[in-house]
């Protein structure tokens, strides 16, 4: 049935569907390759997969994919069937792992309406014959290969003429007739032979057949007008495992009703459906912006209740049962809350396994055989997040391969493993999560690093101050790069900086240790969630602030005589035996404030990747969980407002801005004339 | 121009389905009247396709159906058949027969059944 994107369910569902069998099947040939052959029932599983993509393919109008899963199931077909047949194993995954990244790219071009690249296919599907071909020719048993000839899924109903009579028995002899050059086949109703009352049915809805031919469209369909008392006949592709359940479906109601055309995509749709929650009928799958919508809301509700139960017209009214009431409505939305984050938390294993492609493609390309090993994979991380952070890993995988490892000889010349060792580990701590990935290669050249920099003018102090950290993390600033040759894999012209920027954009941070001929571990931390947060809330004149929770060390009134000047008249400040600069945000934004001088106000010591700053804000106005929200698009687009990563509403009602802790420490300090 | 064997033990029956083969083009080449006598004519005429009446005396239509496509593999046999006679059917059917029309029949039932199985392979 061919649905030209009617429906954005049926369509959302068959993306959705065919991804995940395209990582299933990734997942199988993986673990495959492992194994060294396919065993009977990895050859099954892929047979089955390729099955249904084409099959959903099909029905949806996108004969690209559908040719080449077509072919890929003549493939394994073809395989399942000849178990002696000798062929390569690697190339095989190969040839199927192009194929399964065609289709995954053709299906997300089909959300972006990117036109479908037929040449691509044809391409790989000519590849998949040869190989085929190869494997027929070496194959001496001809039964089986004339046999395994793909089959494509049909569905036909036949309408008899009236009053021909006994349409039951006619409709036996159509199967009878049917067997020379069809195969799989499956009626509705059944057992027409045996049973008289079928004919009735038959009668009233047609005689439906479900069967596979290797036999063209228009051949079925005057092979099928040439049978005696055939006054309709309705054939159209299909796929036999929805069908089959279809079957099951209607045999069990006892009768078949031919449903209007729009019904009939209807029903195909929640087959598909019930097809996808078979493996657990207690999973749903939910739109993720149906989630993101619920986060917003009940981000709402918490302000809401907050505004309710903190209401000034309550102030000073003796109001018990209120106060009751209100204290049971907060601990009913903490756990709303907690609920709602955690239906959006997805455990990094997709994530994780999708380092093993790189891996194995990488290895086989540079002849590095590489040990991969996972750990903390079940580990959980906000939605959002997840998408921002498969990019990053997969960079640094690649440059662990690329630039980390050394090649067996020379492994083995330093008296290494043969077999270089990457390790992808993440763990919670607290309201982040750590990513580290290892590797035990040839580690970070100090001195190249500096070459670089300088050569690259991007060193932003003396060199002779910098720690051995801080010189690693040079690899990570833009316009860095130190592999002089440019590698298909990780010399794509972008550096790292690329992750460095990814991983900031969701409000993590990195950093990389390296010990040199040792290895070098880069850790990743990442924010649990980007959707509320633990903030101090400050007052800066009229103006409100957030500041993150986890990025305050401490907040403190300034002592009296820790106070001093540098050499340019900025003001710093000794804490416990530290210099610490300050930044006076009143400076910082031009706000209007009375409170000016740092004995009257706060100061607030913020830290990111060890390094440390004093903010200096009028007061404290306490601790709160926010809902952080974006900045509106109006303002986005007016400009970019540097040092605020989102804002937030206040119990009160009023706005308050949260700022990035990367930002206070990292900007520069607008010192005031005078000062 | 098709060749058919007329099979049936009622004379005005094979009349009657003579008259509207040959009204169509059609050339009712030999006509029997049971079921060892059209075994008989069958091998003798080779036609393109037989007729066959399921009640007959001496020799059902099923088992003359049989043993012509024991003979003849390739044998094309459109049973006659009348009302309730369902369980002679599906038997027919099973044993090879390529169709059956079932009486009374209207005269295109088989006229088109028969071109449709003549032009059939």
């Amino acid at each position: 049935m061919a649905v030209q994107n009617s429906g954005d369910s049926l369509l959302e569902m068959f993306i959705f569907e065919t991804l995940q069998n395209t990582e299933q099947l990734e997942q199988i040939i993986l673990d495959t390759e492992k194994e060294d052959g396919f065993s009977n029932n990895a050859i099954n599983e892929i047979f089955r997969i390729m099955h249904t993509i084409k099959g959903s393919a099909a029905m949806m109008s996108y004969p690209e994919i559908a040719s080449l899963a077509h072919k890929a199931e003549d493939l394994f077909y073809f395989i399942r069937e000849n178990k002696d047949v000798k062929y390569s194993c690697s190339h095989v995954s190969d040839l199927i792992l192009l194929c399964m990244d065609y289709i995954n790219n053709e299906v997300s071009g089909i959300r972006e309406n990117r036109d479908p690249n037929a040449d691509e296919s044809n391409r790989l599907i000519e590849e998949l014959d040869n190989y085929l071909c190869k494997l027929k020719g070496a194959s001496t048993d001809t039964t089986n290969s004339e046999k395994m000839l793909a089959h494509i899924s049909y569905k036909a109903i036949f309408y008899f003429e009236y009053g021909c009579e006994m349409e039951n028995i006619r409709a036996y002899s159509i199967i009878r007739d049917m067997r020379e050059y069809a195969y799989d086949i499956v009626t509705v109703p059944e057992n027409v032979l045996d049973n008289d009352e079928t004919t009735n049915i038959i009668r009233k809805s047609g005689f439906l057949v479900y069967f596979t031919s290797d036999k063209a469209y228009s051949e079925l369909q005057s092979l099928f007008m040439n049978m005696p008392f055939i006054r309709d006949i309705d054939l159209t592709l299909t796929d036999v495992d929805i069908c089959l359940q279809a079957e099951n479906e209607n045999t069990t109601s006892g009768r078949v009703t031919v449903e209007s055309e729009s019904e009939k995509i209807k029903n195909e749709e929640t087959l598909i459906k019930q097809d996808n929650h078979s493996s657990g009928q207690s999973i749903i799958s939910i739109n993720i912006s149906k989630l993101d919508k619920l986060m917003n809301l009940v981000g709402e509700v918490v302000i809401s209740e907050s505004m309710v139960a903190n209401n000034p017209d309550l102030k000073g009214l003796e109001l018990q049962s209120f106060q009751k009431e209100a204290l049971q409505l907060h601990k009913i939305i903490v756990e709303m809350q907690d609920l709602v984050m955690s239906m959006r938390l997805v455990p990094l294993t997709t994530t994780f396994q999708k380092t093993h492609r790189i891996v194995r493609d990488m290895s086989k390309k540079l002849g590095k055989e590489v040990n991969l090993e996972l750990s903390g994979e079940d580990t959980e991380v906000d939605k959002s997040i997840i998408e921002h952070l498969s990019d990053p890993l997969m960079h640094l995988v690649r440059n662990c391969i690329d630039h980390g490892l050394e090649s067996e000889e020379v492994r083995i010349a330093l008296n290494k493993p043969a077999i270089g060792t990457i390790t992808l580990e993440a763990y919670n701590s607290g309201s982040n999560v750590y990513i580290l990935v290892h590797d035990d290669g040839r580690g970070l050249n100090k001195e190249k690093i500096l070459e670089k920099a300088r050569n690259n003018n991007i060193l932003t102090k003396p060199e002779s101050e910098m720690t051995d950290k801080e010189i690693c993390s040079l690899i990570f600033l833009p316009g860095f790069s130190t592999n002089a040759e440019v590698s298909e894999f990780s010399g794509r012209g972008v550096g790292l900086d690329v992750v460095m920027q990814n991983i900031t954009s969701i409000g993590g941070s990195v950093s990389v240790e390296s010990t040199e001929g040792m290895g070098t571990t880069v850790t990743m931390k990442i924010p649990l969630t980007v959707a509320i947060i633990d903030g101090m809330n400050i007052k800066v004149g009229a103006k409100n602030f957030t500041i993150p929770i986890t990025a305050i060390r401490e907040s403190f009134k300034p002592e009296n005589g820790s106070i001093f000047m540098d050499t340019e008249g900025n003001e710093m400040i000794m804490v416990r035996g530290e210099c610490y600069a300050i930044m006076k945000l009143h400076k910082q934004w031009d706000i209007e404030t009375e409170v000016t001088e740092l004995s009257d106000g706060i100061l607030i010591m913020v830290e990111q990747e060890e390094k440390r700053r004093c903010i200096f804000a009028d007061c404290l106005l306490g601790q709160q969980q926010v809902v952080v929200k974006s900045m509106p698009d109006y303002i986005k687009r007016i400009k970019k407002v540097e040092g605020l990563s989102g804002c937030t509403l206040l119990g009160d009602g009023s706005i308050s801005l949260i700022l990035d802790p990367a930002w206070l420490i990292n900007s520069e300090i607008k010192y005031g004339k005078g000062e | 121009m098709i060749n058919v064997l007329v099979v049936d033990d009622a004379a005005f029956m094979r009349l009657a389905i003579k008259n509207v083969l040959e009204k169509s083009g059609f050339k009712v080449v030999a006509d029997a009247k049971n079921g060892q006598e059209g075994i008989e004519k069958y091998l003798e005429y080779r036609p393109d396709i037989v007729t066959m009446d399921i009640t007959m005396p001496d020799m059902t239509g099923i088992e003359a159906l049989k043993k012509i496509r024991e003979a003849d593999p390739t044998a094309k046999v459109v049973m006659i058949s009348a009302m309730g006679q369902e369980r002679m059917v599906k038997e027919a059917i099973i044993n090879g027969a390529k169709s059956f029309i079932v009486k009374p029949y209207k005269e295109e039932h088989i006229t088109q059944t028969l071109l449709k199985i003549a032009s059939d392979k």
